[in-house]
């Protein structure tokens, strides 16, 4: 019987898809006798999905310096040789 | 969403590529500040929307536009790297000191000392958004090792493929699996204590 720790430490490769099939089995048996462990897959799951929403919009400025800096590349492309 | 958004980047309407520059900016250069540093992440990710923005007719949406944007990232700091001779800079060995962030969790057995509490959050999505707690992580991440931080920022936040990683930070498969989660269970441990006390 997997313990809670030995879940923990396989919990990334079973939330990125990576485990066989007898190890995707222990855990799920495992989980459906410890909400501990049923509650940290869960919310490790959404920490995962939440990731790539971490950082924030850019700014105004921002968006401006890199549109500006495409600009620039196509006018100099633009010009006569 | 995204093929819709593809679609309109491709047909070079105006404004399109201004909204995706507005979504991704921040994340690509905190991904370039990973391997060039932050002083010259600007730069790469300046260099990078050229690329991305004279290539964006040819691609062909099999991965999310995050993923591609960020492979291009990824390849204009190598070249970057290259162009300074230098390399990327990460301890590709895992030091023993930072056993396993979570382990005081755990007694001797085995089992749940301190189980996690139940988070609360509108989605997934709204998680880590809070202004406190965007803080908190922010401070967690600088102070995190820059080879746990790379896993993270590459795998999770850009998601690119984990042997792709691996192949571009020049770690063995096993290693880049200890650093990432080392670095998950960290931020998974912020957010925990952040949930139960309000604080980091």
């Amino acid at each position: 019987m997997l313990k809670c720790r030995e879940l923990v430490g396989k919990a990334d490769q079973y939330l990125d898809g990576e485990l066989l099939l007898r190890e995707r089995l222990a855990i799920r048996v495992h989980i459906l006798m410890c909400h501990h462990c049923r509650r940290y897959l869960r919310q490790m799951g959404a920490l995962l999905r939440a990731f790539p929403h971490r950082h924030d919009s850019a700014s105004d400025e921002e968006v401006c310096a890199v549109m500006e800096h495409l600009q620039q590349h196509a006018d100099k492309q633009d010009e006569p040789a | 969403m995204e093929a819709e958004t593809l679609s309109r980047l491709r047909s070079g309407e105006d404004g399109v590529f201004s909204e995706l520059v507005r979504e991704h900016h921040r994340a690509l250069t905190a991904l370039a500040a990973t391997v060039v540093g932050v002083s010259e992440a600007e730069e790469v990710v300046q260099n990078a929307w050229l690329k991305a923005h004279g290539a964006i007719a040819g691609f062909e949406g099999r991965s999310a536009i995050r993923t591609w944007l960020s492979r291009i990232v990824i390849n204009e700091a190598r070249m970057q790297l290259r162009s300074r001779k230098r390399e990327v800079f990460l301890e590709d060995q895992v030091s023993s000191e930072g056993q396993d962030p979570l382990g005081d969790w755990f007694n001797e057995d085995g089992r749940w000392r301190s189980p996690p509490v139940s988070w609360s959050y509108d989605s997934p999505e709204a998680l880590l958004m809070g202004v406190d707690l965007s803080g908190c992580l922010d401070d967690l991440l600088a102070r995190m090792p820059a080879n746990q931080r790379s896993m993270l920022e590459m795998r999770d936040t850009s998601e690119l493929p984990f042997d792709e990683i691996c192949n571009t930070l020049t770690l063995s498969a096993s290693n880049a699996r200890v650093l990432l989660h080392r670095a998950r269970a960290q931020v998974f441990k912020l957010v925990n204590h952040y949930q139960e006390t309000g604080e980091c």
